[in-house]
Order: C-alpha cells, then sequence, then structure tokens
C-alpha cells in the first residue's frame, strides 16, 4: 500500500473511532505505521491545552501544533517559548517577522475582545506566521472554554490570507470545533466530538499604508471569524441536540406503542362503525 | 512491535467502533498493517461480535450472539428455531445450520421469549433482535438464570449515521431479580466525528413479570434521556458560548474594538 493510501486510512479510522479518545486512536495508529505520524500529527486536531506565561503576570494561553517547537510553546502575550528554551534551540525556533508580529498582537488583542463577549470567560490565543509572498500570512485563532462539570468548547481557525493582486485578498478559514458535554446526573451520558467546515472570502482592501492595512486584516478577520463560529454553533447545536437525538428514537421509542394502540383503537371504531 | 502488542492495539481499535461501521474498520486496518494480519483482525472481530451480541442472519431469522448460546468452540444455537450454526463474522452470516436442542429450555422460556417479542415490536422502531439464553451452571435441567438481549440498530450510512441500542439482563429465578446493563450508541460523522453514549446499570428485586418490569425500566432510561438532552443544551452548551454578545448585537471590529473594554471597566466602576 501507498502511503497516501495508508494516511488516507488512518483518518477514514479517526473519523470512525470514539472521538473523546483521539490521543490514544493517534498513538495506536501510530504504534501501527510509524511513518504516518508527522503527517497525522499536522492534520489531526486535539484538543487545546493551557499554559501560563510567566512574563506576563501568569496570563494563561493556548497551547497546539501551530505554537510548538520541541516541547514548548510560544506564547502570544510575552512572545517567549515555555518551557525556555536554550539560546542555542531559540536561534532555530520559529517567530513571526517583526512586521506580521505587530499584526499579532492585534488581533490577539482584538479576539481577546470577542472571547470575553461571546465566551464570557476561558482562553484565546492567535498565532502568525508568515509566507512566502511578503503581503501574505497564514495563523491559527484559537478559543477554549470549559466549565465545571467538565464540559468544554474548543474552537481551531486556520488561516490563510493571501494577496490575490492589486488590492485583492483571499481569506480562508479552516475552522474545527471539538465540543464535550458530560453528564452524570440521571445517567452516564457523553456527548462529544469534532465538527469541520471551510470557508473562503474576497475582499478588496484599498490601501497600501502599514497601519490601516493592519486594521483591515483584523476587521476581516474578525468579521469572518465571527460569522462561521455563528454558523458553526447553530450546526453544533442541530447536530448534537436534534440529530442525535431523533436517531436514537429511531433505535427505541415508547411512545409509538400509544400510536399503534390508537391507530388500533382508531380501527375498531372504523369497524364498528362498518357493521352498523 | 511485539505480536502481543500489535493484538492489543488491534483490539482497542477494533472495540472502540461503532457496531455498525466494523466492516469499514477492517478494510482501513488492512489497509495499514496489510492482508498477513488477517487472521488476528478476523479473531478480534469474533471477539467483539460476542461482547456487543451483534445479531446474525441464520437463515433469514436474525440471531444475537452471546457467551450463553456458545455450544463448543465455534459453534452457536438459536433455542427458539432449535438449530446450531457457525458463523462468518466479517459479514454476519451463520453457516453450517444443523437442528439442535437447547439444554435447559423450556416452554416458559419460550413464553418468556414471546412476552418481550410483543413489548419491542411496540417500543423498537429500529431492526430489533432479542434473545433469552439459559445460563447454565453444572448439571442442573433446567436454568435458574437467564439471559434476556434486546438489539435495536438503524444504520444509514448514506447519510453517516448509524445508532445501537442494546440492554441486557440477568434473570434470577430464586431472587426473583434482574440486574443488567443499557447501552446506547450514536454516531454521526458528516463534516465531523461526533458520538453520543449513555449506559445505565440495572438492578431491580421483587420482578413479577419479566417483560412489564424491563418495558418500565426502558421507558424510564429513555425518558431520562430526554431530559438530559434538553439540559445539556439548555444549561451546558449555552454557558460555553454565547449565541450573541451581551450587547445583542455583532461586534464592531477594526481601531474600535477597545471601547467595548473601556465601556465595560466603566460598567465595572473600575
Amino acid at each position: 500500500m501507498s502511503s497516501d493510501e495508508k494516511y488516507d486510512a488512518a483518518l477514514d479510522l479517526l473519523r470512525r473511532l470514539d472521538p473523546t479518545k483521539v490521543k490514544t486512536n493517534l498513538q495506536n495508529l501510530i504504534s501501527l505505521e510509524p511513518s504516518l505520524a508527522e503527517d497525522l500529527l499536522s492534520s489531526i486536531d486535539l484538543p487545546l491545552t493551557i499554559k501560563q506565561d510567566t512574563k506576563a503576570s501568569n496570563r494563561e494561553f493556548l497551547c497546539c501544533d501551530y505554537n510548538r517547537d520541541m516541547d514548548s510553546h510560544r506564547s502570544p502575550w510575552s512572545n517567549d517559548y515555555y518551557p525556555q528554551l536554550s539560546a542555542e534551540d531559540l536561534a532555530e525556533s520559529p517567530f513571526p517577522s517583526e512586521k506580521l508580529r505587530e499584526l499579532e498582537i492585534i488581533c490577539n488583542d482584538s479576539f481577546d475582545v470577542y472571547r470575553d463577549l461571546y465566551y464570557e470567560g476561558g482562553v484565546s490565543s492567535v498565532y502568525l506566521w508568515d509566507l512566502d509572498e511578503e503581503s501574505d500570512f497564514a495563523g491559527v485563532i484559537l478559543f477554549k472554554k470549559s466549565n465545571s462539570s467538565s464540559s468544554s468548547w474548543d474552537s481551531i481557525h486556520v488561516i490563510e490570507v493571501t494577496n490575490s493582486g492589486n488590492a485583492d485578498f483571499n481569506y480562508k478559514v479552516t475552522t474545527t470545533i471539538i465540543l464535550q458535554l458530560d453528564n452524570h446526573v440521571t445517567s452516564e451520558l457523553k456527548l462529544s466530538g469534532n465538527l469541520t467546515r471551510q470557508t473562503e472570502r474576497d475582499i478588496r482592501v484599498d490601501t497600501n499604508k502599514d497601519d490601516q492595512l493592519r486594521i483591515a486584516h483584523i476587521t476581516n478577520l474578525g468579521t469572518l471569524i465571527e460569522d462561521v463560529e455563528s454558523q458553526m454553533r447553530d450546526m453544533l447545536e442541530t447536530v448534537y441536540f436534534e440529530k442525535t437525538r431523533d436517531i436514537f428514537h429511531q433505535n427505541k421509542n415508547s411512545l409509538i406503542s400509544k400510536n399503534e394502540s390508537g391507530k388500533n383503537a382508531q380501527a375498531e371504531i372504523v369497524k364498528g362503525l362498518q357493521n352498523l | 512491535m511485539s505480536e502481543s502488542n500489535f493484538e492489543k492495539v488491534i483490539s482497542e481499535i477494533i472495540f472502540d467502533s461503532p457496531a455498525g461501521e466494523i466492516k469499514q474498520v477492517y478494510d482501513s486496518l488492512i489497509t495499514i498493517v496489510g492482508e498477513n494480519s488477517k487472521d488476528t483482525l478476523l479473531n478480534v472481530i469474533e471477539q467483539y461480535n460476542i461482547k456487543n451480541n451483534i445479531p446474525i442472519d441464520v437463515d433469514g431469522n436474525n440471531i444475537l450472539l452471546s457467551e450463553n448460546n456458545k455450544d463448543g468452540a465455534s459453534r452457536y444455537f438459536d433455542p427458539i428455531n432449535g438449530v446450531s450454526f457457525t458463523v462468518d463474522h466479517m459479514n454476519r452470516k451463520g453457516l453450517d445450520v444443523e437442528p439442535y436442542q437447547a439444554k435447559g429450555f423450556t416452554d416458559n422460556q419460550k413464553s418468556l421469549y414471546q412476552s418481550i417479542l410483543d413489548y419491542t415490536t411496540n417500543a423498537y422502531p429500529g431492526d430489533v433482535t432479542i434473545a433469552v439464553y439459559p445460563i447454565i451452571e453444572g448439571d442442573t435441567e433446567e436454568a435458574i438464570k437467564l439471559e434476556i438481549i434486546i438489539s435495536s440498530t438503524k444504520y444509514n450510512p448514506d447519510n453517516f449515521w448509524n445508532g445501537d441500542w442494546r440492554s441486557k439482563y440477568v434473570y434470577d429465578k430464586n431472587l426473583s431479580q434482574l440486574t443488567g446493563t443499557i447501552d446506547v450508541q450514536i454516531h454521526y460523522y458528516e463534516d465531523g466525528n461526533v458520538s453520543f453514549k449513555s449506559n445505565k446499570t440495572i438492578e431491580q428485586n421483587n420482578v413479577k413479570d419479566i417483560a412489564a418490569t424491563i418495558s418500565d425500566i426502558e421507558k424510564e432510561f429513555e425518558n431520562s434521556l430526554d431530559v438530559s438532552f434538553t439540559e445539556l443544551n439548555e444549561k451546558q452548551f449555552k454557558s460555553l458560548r454565547r449565541r450573541l454578545p451581551i450587547t445583542r448585537s455583532k461586534i464592531n471590529w477594526g481601531k474600535a474594538i477597545g471601547n467595548y473594554r473601556l465601556g465595560k471597566d466603566a460598567a465595572e466602576g473600575a
């Protein structure tokens, strides 16, 4: 089998196996075929983890494969790696260019306001990286909110912004939301998983001033992410609470007995009337 | 990787799979590990089928597999139709069907089977299969304990979802006691992977009418799931992310976004 076929087979399995055990399943698949490790680790979204930035009053930041170098993660607040890397390693570590870091700071600031307004708590982080063309860039916008009863929401928006000539910019976003809900009150109940969707928008940005371009990017990205998250929230609500419940009742439904006996009663009446 | 470790990993993957997708899981696994491991995979699927009481098509009748309808190493029996058979575990088909007289199976059990069947026909819109198996302990002629299994499946891979219900009980005649578990699993995988799982442990004493007791237990479980769905939506989901900000309108992005913070600080008297 070619490595592409094996990779597709691994993705197919991860779509079928328990989404709450994605980390174990990933490790199992890699142990069966170690050559899949790199591709799988960079394409499968795992729940986000949280670290503290000691240089920014212990402010929390989110960690994923996109801000990782070795076993450390870059904080968007101080731009440092935690745990700290040796000077030698740090020289090789990825950082956004000075110009892009300015946009990254504004993005973090704006999406932090967004997080507060929509999530009323939780943590947000934005990481950007340069692409080959100077006017292009890519990045990831992250949100995580958990509540006391072990339920959690993780948003992972991978973005790519490319200048398609003149003043036209293409904004592409691939969003995965990992939603986990638990209830142990009446019976053991777990409703969890992830949904992914891609969105793209072309927008004209008429300026050649750096600061105005930054404001245009954050406005366009902000509006896009706000729209995508609103749509995905509706989609999650439909799939989690209507779809799965409906499928459950297609397996078991004590109400059909009522309907059936109702039908029988009706048939009896009809029969009775016909006999008159 | 050692052979025992390999088997452990394969087992973990297969036992984690939804019952309606074993064939696809098998195909994907074979693509990764190669045809040489076919026997290991099929061996695990056999264990999976027994543990999850998978229905087997035996000459048009669906029969549930269990530890309690095993006859020897590879044969299973169906006390109702009085046959025994071997199983093609991959395709869930019965083979080499032969007449069979189940030990410890009585007319009482046959009528229990009928009353469970009457109940399930009216409560399960899915593809429902039931079983009543005597649990033979020692040399007793009539079984003191009975295993009762209800399996209801609804598979719709064209629309990317599959659903399973399985309830299984042991009825102890001497104690008039019913113990068991209910397991529900729904898998939805269009543009993602969403799993709904629920289970409940059952223990009921002073059982007089077995079918009526099961009907009550399962209706109560079903109702409690409906309540849980509503609660998860109303309480937990809504507390994770709002539909609209507190301001009830979409965000005014751009330079002025900092005003939200100023507004909040002012409101909090900071």
